[in-house]
């Protein structure tokens, strides 16, 4: 999977790029319109991270690009700005998603898997790790072909955890993921606990493998032994 | 006890023309009756000037019975043992009228043939009452046309006079920093008032230009920590996933972590804070306030899970307000927030909605909190807590925006936050 990460600031940048390198992606970076534009002419992409307060020029004008030439690329706004207008020019230029800085890089990476599984959705939409098989339209889980009983949150909560294999998810990031609107409001991680918990209990009552590691002090891990 | 201040200009003048009145009209009485007196004196001395000249000298002894026959007023009487001239006042019974009535008398002693006698002149005074009270009336009359005159000139005069003054006022009055809507001052030609309007306009330019500034400052302050902050996240999503840190190391981990939520917090509601100030939730909507507090139930309850408390709703009726959706639904959960934070474990959190308020009771510390300052923004009562000052500021923001009121009560070791409509 080829990424293009659009971003001016150059720590941001690295951060994002390190993170999602190895998650079988590949992430470009240019850090102004003009590379930008360059990029996406050149070369096709399965995502597009777009930072909309670039040094030469506004996001909004990447998009109207992509648009002109046709191009189908998802596009994930990742800005500063967060009123309901942007939003929406945003989105009727063709955006798909829209992070509003700061972000974990773990939201962001969930984000593009799922954009990215939208993109290339053919007929099934399936997450598949060993024995689990996540069906997100029919938001079942099934466990070696055994369907268990399992909440939205839950299936939510698994897919984060999945699709941030082997990654060190802090509980407010976690925390956040789960709360989506709400996660301003959040001053107490401590009902990640509880989710956690009743997951790792389903999961085990299915008869699968205990995937999900606890990280001393900070959070939890999804890790494959 | 404050007074319009055309009132007190009319009732000073008032006073003045009532003392004025009750001072000059027993004043001008007693000087006209005073004229009067010596006016009719003055007619007696001529009469017996005339007397003594034309008549005195061709009058016999045997005239005086025919004189005093067909004389009324002038007499001729017996010597009264008195040389000098004397005026004095006397009363008669009037047979006509059947009265007494008042007189001016003038004795004066004469001789007729070498016999001495007395002239007695007198003249009927009634006419100088009715006289006098016509005089009065008049006066009276013609003092309170001018009084009156002049209260209505002043008082018409002063209202067009302070009309400007009034205009600027109700325009003062109008004013609100945090909105648009600046005074427009009409010139007039009293350089007193354009001297006021002047200051008041440069007055109110100059704050709303430094509001304006720190307005401004507060929300570029939080716009530009939002790079910073994404920077800071992203580095510390990226370090923890080093593998070989310590126990110790991993606490320090945890804990920038949490700091770094918490500044992002803050910095949103900072920045919602500034963009309810700049007006960009202005739309409003009718908003169903029971379908908007169910949704939130489900977050908040999972919330309340960690410190076991009880959530109650006693929502008897569907209440309808006029709001922005996005604000109401901010005054909800921070509502909740609130309720929920500053709780006791086991406590409980009950949610009352009425036709006219919405309350959220609380269990807590056991004591009353300061209710003036709690609005305010930073004004946290127990500086440990996790919030960050801001939900109740931005509470009382909010029901200012829909013209709402808040207001804060401590009983039954319940403290209740309450949203009256």
């Amino acid at each position: 999977m080829k990424l293009l990460l659009i971003e001016d600031e150059q720590e941001l940048a690295n951060s994002i790029q390190t993170y999602l390198t190895g998650n079988s992606f590949v992430c470009e970076w240019a850090n102004n319109a003009k590379t930008a534009i360059d990029k996406i002419s050149t070369y096709d992409y399965d995502c597009i991270l777009l930072d909309l307060m670039l040094p030469d020029g506004n996001g909004f004008e990447i998009l109207k690009e992509l648009k002109r030439q046709n191009k189908t690329e998802g596009v994930i706004i990742i800005s500063a700005k967060e009123t309901l207008e942007t939003r929406i020019e945003g989105f009727n230029l063709g955006a798909d998603d829209y992070l509003t800085k700061p972000f974990h890089l773990s939201e962001l990476l969930v984000r593009i898997q799922a954009l990215i599984r939208r993109k290339n959705f053919k007929g099934n939409n399936l997450v598949a790790f060993n024995e689990i098989e996540i069906d997100i339209l029919s938001k079942t889980v099934r466990v070696s072909t055994k369907k268990i009983d399992i909440t939205k949150k839950e299936i939510d909560l698994l897919l984060y955890l999945i699709g941030n294999e082997n990654r060190v998810l802090s509980k407010s990031a976690i925390a956040e993921h789960l709360s989506g609107d709400m996660a301003d409001m959040l001053d107490n991680h401590d009902f990640v606990y509880a989710h956690i918990k009743n997951l790792k209990n389903k999961l085990k009552v299915a008869g699968c493998s205990d995937y999900i590691k606890t990280v001393y002090g900070l959070g939890y891990k999804w890790q494959n032994d | 006890m404050t007074k319009k201040l055309l009132h007190k200009t009319s009732k000073v003048y008032l006073l003045f023309s009532v003392m004025l009145l009750i001072v000059t009209a027993p004043l001008f009485y007693y000087i006209t009756e005073r004229l009067y007196i010596e006016e009719t004196d003055e007619t007696l001395i001529l009469h017996k000037n005339e007397f003594v000249k034309y008549s005195l000298p061709t009058l016999k002894n045997a005239d005086i019975q025919n004189w005093n026959k067909y004389n009324r007023n002038i007499k001729i009487e017996p010597f009264k043992n008195s040389d000098k001239d004397t005026i004095f006042y006397n009363s008669y019974y009037d047979a006509l009228d059947a009265e007494i009535e008042p007189y001016r008398e003038l004795n004066a002693s004469i001789l007729i043939e070498g016999n001495p006698y007395t002239y007695s002149a007198r003249i009927n005074l009634v006419e100088k009452e009715d006289l006098m009270k016509s005089i009065a009336i008049l006066f009276l009359v013609i003092i309170s046309l001018l009084l009156v005159g002049l209260f209505v000139i002043t008082k018409r005069l002063s209202i067009n006079l302070w009309k400007p003054f009034y205009e600027t006022l109700n325009q003062i009055e109008k004013f609100e920093i945090d909105k648009s809507n600046h005074p427009k001052f009409t010139e007039t030609n009293i350089e007193e008032f354009n001297r006021l309007n002047n200051s008041i306009e440069k007055l109110i330019t100059k704050n709303t230009s430094i509001y304006h500034s720190q307005r401004e400052f507060i929300e570029n302050a939080a716009h530009e920590l939002q790079t910073p902050l994404a920077v800071f996240q992203a580095k510390i999503d990226t370090l923890i996933q080093n593998a070989d840190f310590t126990q110790e190391q991993y606490k320090m981990l945890s804990s920038l972590n949490d700091s770094v939520s918490r500044l992002n917090r803050l910095n949103k509601n900072l920045l919602l804070l500034s963009k309810m100030e700049n007006d960009i939730y202005n739309e409003k909507q009718t908003i169903n306030l029971n379908e908007a507090i169910e949704k939130h139930i489900d977050f908040f309850t999972e919330q309340a899970k960690a410190k076991t408390l009880i959530i109650k709703t006693e929502m008897k009726e569907a209440v309808a307000v006029k709001s922005n959706p996005v604000l109401a639904e901010i005054l909800i959960s921070n509502l909740f927030l609130n309720a929920i934070r500053h709780n006791v474990s086991d406590g409980q959190v009950l949610v009352t909605l009425s036709n006219h308020s919405l309350t959220f009771s609380n269990t807590g510390q056991s004591q009353t909190l300061v209710a003036d300052k709690l609005f305010n923004r930073f004004s946290k009562f127990n500086p440990s807590e996790q919030g960050n000052g801001l939900g109740l500021a931005i509470i009382k923001k909010i029901a200012d925006q829909n013209n709402w009121k808040t207001s804060y009560s401590f009983a039954n070791n319940f403290h209740s936050f309450s949203v009256a409509f």
